[in-house]
């Protein structure tokens, strides 16, 4: 009575197992975490980027904390991850987009006492791009303290490629006097070059290839005392805002110029990396990538410019503002603050200051960037002239997700410039997708 | 009689032989099954069963504080989620190209790689490898090769006249996902065709052969129908796997962010798995893209059921259970 699996079982499980694990691999995701330290344990969890941690980092903290650093590659999703598994990191590397969200989703310590009792991080001299993590429960920038930058930029100054201009004809821009959105326009137009179908200079490229676009939208529509959203964030106006409106429409219409990277003209790199190998002409990025935008290319060829201005009123702030925050469900909140305090305030805030990587979040430290060489010395210039219009916040909304405004553009940004949707449509269908999520949003936080 | 006194009282006492057996071999069995069993239930199963309560509930994947039973709410959003619907007619239109695509040009390859010839070997060798090549490599390498500034594929093409200046991930980016999913999958089907064809006796070919069949009539009547198991195999698996696809189209689309939450593929290869994956990731509704997940898998299941029903008029097995 032996009875043998026949092909036709054998065929029928497998095909059952592979529909059984169909669902799994994106939730796959939810299940990587790594282990966060039991009270008193000693260790100290840090989700950071390794790009700006270096290993040498990671020994003086645990030299002057006398603490172990477990360090865990920033991201995203593995950070819902580990919130999803109730074991989130101690501290974590956080945007300014992602603030007001987290703070008001209670993910993140305040931090307020910690910085009242400080020896290292005083508030007088913090810089003010800390402002963004400051939250009243209303807006940025007011309320009391979560976290702090590692270190910041005024994110709208430019960084013009001379040979662009050289071969255009084209002036390059004074570093004294800022231009206006609508001349970076025309100049994006002028210096904007294709040869035979093929990219020779992107005319003018910005936003962190449209990653940041609302940024820039914010900080633009914020000279009109303007915002996207309502005073209370529950709505997305664009069509009911003329303000609005037309600052949607420039971006939107620097896109179908052609001047910018976007879904139907894209770059298969990073715009950074664009502007280092000479195929962008005008880039905007803050201070801090001066650190790297004179490559072998560009070397003599580059040169720092002030942040365009869209109505005459000079707002540079920055858009970013990365730093670090504490998580509410730490364990040992004492220990997580004491890896907290010296980063920001101990040596490797230092180095971090003279590596001229960003503006240091110390106000005290501001005179430890570099100035050896010419282009630095250029940079230093217009930077100086920057940070007195720096002191501002953009408004980000709790109710949403860093990203949620970015990859709706995008991905509405596409069908209109094929000409697939119109302009209006384009906005509408903006819209309509983000008041959605502002109201689940909402939802969830229960207010 | 006391011989058949014994005979009665035996079974009672001790068990029987070929009960032991059947006890070992369960035992056996399940010895053997253990590992996968046990990774089944911890990375699936449970899983799938935290993703089914999940899409019932509003949780944001950050703050369980905040969760809240929403009943069947997330299922009945997916049926009036624009985008929802404009993936899963993308990704069906996917499946209907590659799948059929991918199950010929498999065959294909490994009935060639499966004649006597020289170096036969090493051709097999050169049709697997894109199989074990890592996505990411691969989707990398194609990026680069239909990039319509130093692109190989518009170079090709230019050197027979004019110069070519196809945006190809901007015009065609569906083609190009298509060809990038049937190039890698490619290798593990003709194995598994491989392996199929090496099954069937030669006697059977040469039986018809003898009889005066050619060759095309020997694989249209002998080999196809001795295969179709293994193709109904590839099939199937080849439906589950293209509904899934979730990392090419990612890896695909502008920029340089790959699989994270910024990026977004163009609206060609705005798939079913990658919209679950953004409304989990960027919008944060971690109830809404378990449910839309749950669909998948109630679809997966009644296009498989579908297959199996129909199965019984195509596919031949040797043995018949």
């Amino acid at each position: 009575m032996t009875t043998w699996t026949t092909r036709r079982q054998l065929l029928k499980g497998a095909g059952a197992l592979a529909a059984a694990a169909a669902a799994a691999p994106v939730l796959a995701a939810c299940q990587q975490t790594p282990t966060t330290p039991k009270p008193g344990s000693g260790k100290v969890v840090v989700m950071t980027d390794p790009n700006e941690f270096s290993d040498n980092d990671r020994k003086i903290l645990e030299d002057a904390t006398k603490l172990k650093i477990e360090i865990v590659a920033s991201d995203l999703t593995r950070l819902y991850a580990m919130y999803a598994a109730g074991n989130p990191p101690d501290v974590f590397r956080v945007q300014a987009a992602g603030v007001p969200q987290y703070i008001s989703r209670k993910m993140v310590k305040n931090l307020q006492p910690y910085f009242a009792n400080s020896k290292v991080l005083k508030p007088d001299d913090l810089a003010p791009a800390n402002n963004y993590y400051r939250w009243d429960g209303k807006v940025v920038g007011k309320g009391d303290l979560y976290g702090m930058v590692k270190d910041w930029s005024p994110d709208y100054t430019l960084f013009a490629y001379t040979k662009a201009f050289d071969e255009a004809g084209v002036k390059v821009p004074s570093d004294t006097t800022p231009l206006t959105y609508d001349e970076l326009r025309e100049l994006a137009k002028k210096v904007n070059r294709k040869t035979a179908g093929k990219r020779v200079y992107w005319g003018f490229v910005h936003s962190n290839n449209d990653q940041w676009i609302d940024r820039t939208a914010m900080n633009m529509l914020a000279e009109k005392s303007q915002t996207l959203y309502s005073a209370d964030f529950t709505k997305l106006n664009i069509s009911g805002n003329p303000e609005a409106l037309k600052v949607i429409r420039y971006l939107y219409d620097l896109a179908a110029d052609g001047v910018h990277q976007t879904p139907t003209d894209p770059s298969p790199n990073w715009m950074g990396a664009d502007f280092n190998n000479g195929q962008v002409a005008i880039l905007q990025y803050g201070y801090w990538f001066s650190a790297m935008a004179e490559s072998d290319t560009t070397k003599g060829k580059t040169v720092f410019l002030p942040a365009p201005t869209w109505s005459g009123v000079r707002r540079d702030p920055t858009m970013t503002a990365t730093g670090w925050v504490v998580s509410a469900q730490t364990k040992d909140p004492d220990a997580a603050w004491a890896v907290f305090e010296q980063y920001m305030g101990g040596k490797p805030a230092l180095d971090r200051a003279q590596s001229g990587w960003g503006v240091p979040g110390l106000k005290s430290l501001y005179k430890e960037m570099p100035q050896q060489s010419t282009f630095q010395k250029q940079v230093q210039k217009v930077l100086q002239g920057e940070l007195s219009n720096a002191d501002f916040v953009l408004q980000f909304n709790p109710y949403l997700g860093e990203q949620a405004f970015s990859t709706s553009w995008i991905k509405h940004l596409e069908p209109a410039l094929k000409g697939s949707i119109t302009f209006d449509k384009f906005v509408q269908n903006l819209e309509t997708e983000i008041n959605a999520a502002i109201v689940d949003g909402k939802r969830i936080v229960g207010n | 009689m006391t011989g058949a006194t014994h005979a009665l009282e035996r079974p009672a006492a001790r068990v029987a032989p070929w009960r032991r057996r059947g006890l070992r071999r369960a035992v056996t069995f399940y010895l053997l099954i253990s590992p996968w069993l046990v990774g089944f239930v911890l990375l699936a199963a449970i899983p799938l069963v935290m993703a089914l309560l999940m899409s019932l509930s509003n949780y944001d994947g950050l703050n369980l504080e905040y969760v809240q039973f929403v009943g069947l709410e997330n299922y009945a959003r997916a049926f009036t989620d624009p985008d929802a619907q404009h993936a899963l007619g993308r990704t069906l239109l996917l499946m209907s190209v590659v799948v059929p695509l991918s199950l010929v040009i498999q065959l294909a390859l490994a009935l060639m790689v499966n004649q006597p010839i020289r170096f036969t070997s090493l051709f097999r060798t050169i049709f697997y490898l894109p199989y074990v090549i890592p996505v990411v490599a691969a989707a990398w390498v194609w990026k680069i090769f239909v990039d319509p500034t130093g692109g190989l594929l518009n170079a090709a093409l230019g050197m027979a006249g004019a110069e070519v200046n196809v945006r190809w991930l901007v015009e065609y980016p569906m083609v190009v996902l298509a060809l990038l999913t049937i190039w890698g999958a490619a290798g593990g089907g003709m194995v598994v065709f491989l392996a199929g064809l090496q099954g069937i006796p030669a006697e059977y070919r040469e039986a018809a052969m003898i009889d005066g069949a050619n060759r095309l009539q020997v694989t249209r009547h002998i080999t196809l129908p001795l295969l179709s198991p293994v193709i109904f195999f590839n099939l199937v698996t080849g439906i589950i796997a293209t509904l899934q696809i979730l990392v090419q189209p990612m890896l695909l689309a502008p920029g340089i962010l790959g699989l994270s939450p910024g990026t977004v593929p163009p609206r060609d290869n705005y798939l079913y798995a990658v919209h679950a994956y953004l409304e989990i990731f960027v919008k944060q509704l971690f109830g809404y893209g378990s449910a839309l997940l749950w669909l998948l898998f109630a679809i997966v299941l009644v296009l498989t059921l579908v297959l199996f029903k129909t199965s019984r008029r195509w596919v031949f097995y040797g043995i018949e259970p």
